[in-house]
């Protein structure tokens, strides 16, 4: 991973596709639908973003489990600095819908399954920070902060996928409204949300790799100040 | 930073919506929901095209900027730890 | 061997509680006061309390008990005491022993929780049965979760801090189940109508468990 991160080709990649996303997303003509009118092009960029935050906290999960394995440092710090990008994703995810929230459902916030879930996610994730912060010999961090990674997600799981069809809710794909695959009919948005994901997901790692490698950095000066 | 850059787009997109809620008000015999047609006629959806990728671009700019900087770090350190290992 | 290495440690908490005492009715006081205090706070008169309210304040009350009750489980146990238990058996034999006998006291606070609660403020439940499965299942889910989350609060600096900052986001998908089960049974509805959350709940206990005694062994590797 950490060799992957070093690589350029994504970047430029992400960078094309964010632009695609931008250029694309306001120009391609929008199904015509009640209250969302042109909003639906936010489609692109709240509900990418949230994907791209789903993908980030996977692969902390994933560097959680595997610190556990081997003790790795480099695993540890994975782990960590993508859950800090993945809780900087969740803010901008929670501030845009709720943005396009008070303009099609009329209010900041509701009373949507959701909604809670996510933010006791973005809760969950902050108390991982905390958490880490509070142990000072370095392995115990990794390891103690490793095990509640692990232990939150598996908490999570039932609410953020079953909760939500048992309740009514505003949101699409939840309590009787259509998911928002209804929405693409003829698949042209579906044509800009894909790369859109990719574009989001990508700048995430982009940014959770400069930290990563000032860590390792960090690290490597540590290292050779003991010699 | 990119918080700042995200508020900005989110404010752009604002202005979208907000034209459509003013045609919905004045436009009630057309049954078809109202969309920004007029400001893509117009050509104003290309400066708000422009905008946004203008401030992409500054973000963009930022990226590669701390990416070099920490590419250069990064060779410095394995100059370093040559030199070290050579001792 | 595993069987009886629990029972032993399970005895043993008891033992223990029993001989002194001190923690269990510290925090039978705890819950006793803090129901005191809701209800002053409350104010109510002659007119009954909101059901909706009634059952929030209720599950509300019976979270922070349990959140400060299982906290002792880990964070006041002396290092050297924690030792000795590790040396003598399996992790999974403590992590399974403490919760079931947090289940144990969880399950005793409640039922003496709901009674007290009730003098004060009324009890509008029409399905007690069913109320009784939320009381069961929610002692369950608190000592599940909180059982794990003290374990690995105990090793952060800040314990008690730590342990409701960790706890209670992990625990509220639970309690939100238990509030809708709890708020069925006081409108009276029938068992099925509960019956979504209930296996929900029982799911997500299961999970916590299976994720705790997986987990746990790593927690202890080294203190």
């Amino acid at each position: 991973m950490v060799r992957l991160l070093n690589r350029n080709w994504w970047k430029y990649a992400g960078i094309a596709l964010v632009f695609y996303t931008i250029i694309a997303g306001f120009l391609i003509e929008a199904p015509k639908l009640d209250i969302l009118n042109e909003s639906i092009r936010n489609l692109f960029f709240h509900v990418a973003i949230w994907f791209a935050m789903f993908i980030l906290l996977i692969l902390s999960l994933v560097y959680s489990i595997k610190y556990l394995n081997n003790s790795k440092r480099v695993n540890d710090i994975l782990a960590s600095e993508f859950a800090r990008i993945g809780i900087v994703f969740g803010l901008i995810g929670i501030s845009t819908g709720s943005m396009w929230a008070r303009f099609t459902w009329g209010a900041w916030w509701v009373n949507d399954p959701k909604l809670n879930a996510t933010s006791i996610a973005l809760l969950i994730y902050l108390a991982y920070i905390v958490l880490r912060s509070s142990i000072e010999n370095e392995e115990q961090k990794g390891r103690i902060s490793a095990v509640y990674n692990i232990f939150a997600f598996a908490a999570l799981i039932p609410l953020v996928f079953i909760l939500p069809r048992l309740t009514d809710s505003l949101h699409p794909g939840n309590g009787g409204n259509p998911g928002f695959s209804s929405y693409d009919l003829d698949n042209r948005l579906r044509m800009v949300f894909y790369p859109a994901v990719l574009a989001w997901s990508a700048m995430g790692l982009w940014l959770s790799s400069h930290r990563i490698r000032l860590k390792l950095l960090n690290e490597k000066i540590n290292e050779l100040e003991q010699h | 930073m990119k918080k700042f850059l995200f508020l900005i787009l989110i404010l752009l997109s604002l202005n979208l919506s907000a034209q459509v809620d003013n045609q919905s008000q004045s436009v009630q015999d057309k049954d078809v929901p109202t969309m920004a047609d007029k400001m893509r006629e117009s050509g104003k959806i290309y400066v708000v095209v422009g905008v946004v990728a203008i401030l992409f671009t500054g973000f963009m700019v930022y990226l590669i900027t701390t990416d070099r900087k920490i590419k250069k770090l990064e060779r410095e350190m394995d100059d370093v730890e040559e030199k070290l290992n050579r001792k | 061997m595993l069987l009886k290495q629990i029972i032993t440690l399970i005895s043993k908490e008891i033992v223990i509680e029993l001989r002194q005492k001190y923690a269990i009715s510290g925090m039978i006081l705890y819950l006793i006061s803090s129901i005191f205090v809701v209800y002053m706070a409350l104010n109510i008169k002659n007119a009954s309390l909101n059901p909706i309210i009634w059952n929030a304040i209720f599950w509300i009350i019976i979270l922070f008990t349990a959140a400060n009750s299982i906290a002792k489980s880990f964070i006041q146990e002396s290092n050297d005491l924690l030792l000795y238990y590790y040396t003598i058996s399996s992790p999974v034999a403590i992590i399974l022993s403490k919760m079931i006998y947090n289940v144990l006291l969880m399950a005793v606070l409640i039922l003496l929780g709901l009674p007290i609660y009730s003098i004060v403020l009324g009890n509008p439940v029409l399905d007690f049965w069913v109320f009784g499965i939320s009381m069961l299942l929610g002692a369950c889910g608190f000592a599940t979760s909180f059982t794990m989350i003290s374990g690995i609060a105990s090793k952060a600096s800040n314990s008690s801090t730590m342990m409701a900052i960790l706890g209670f986001p992990v625990i509220l998908p639970m309690l939100l189940l238990i509030l809708k089960i709890s708020k069925n049974a006081i409108d009276g509805l029938s068992i099925s109508a509960s019956s979504d959350e209930i296996i929900t709940l029982v799911a997500i206990i299961v999970i916590a468990i299976t994720s705790s005694v997986i987990l746990f062994p790593y927690l202890w590797r080294s203190s």
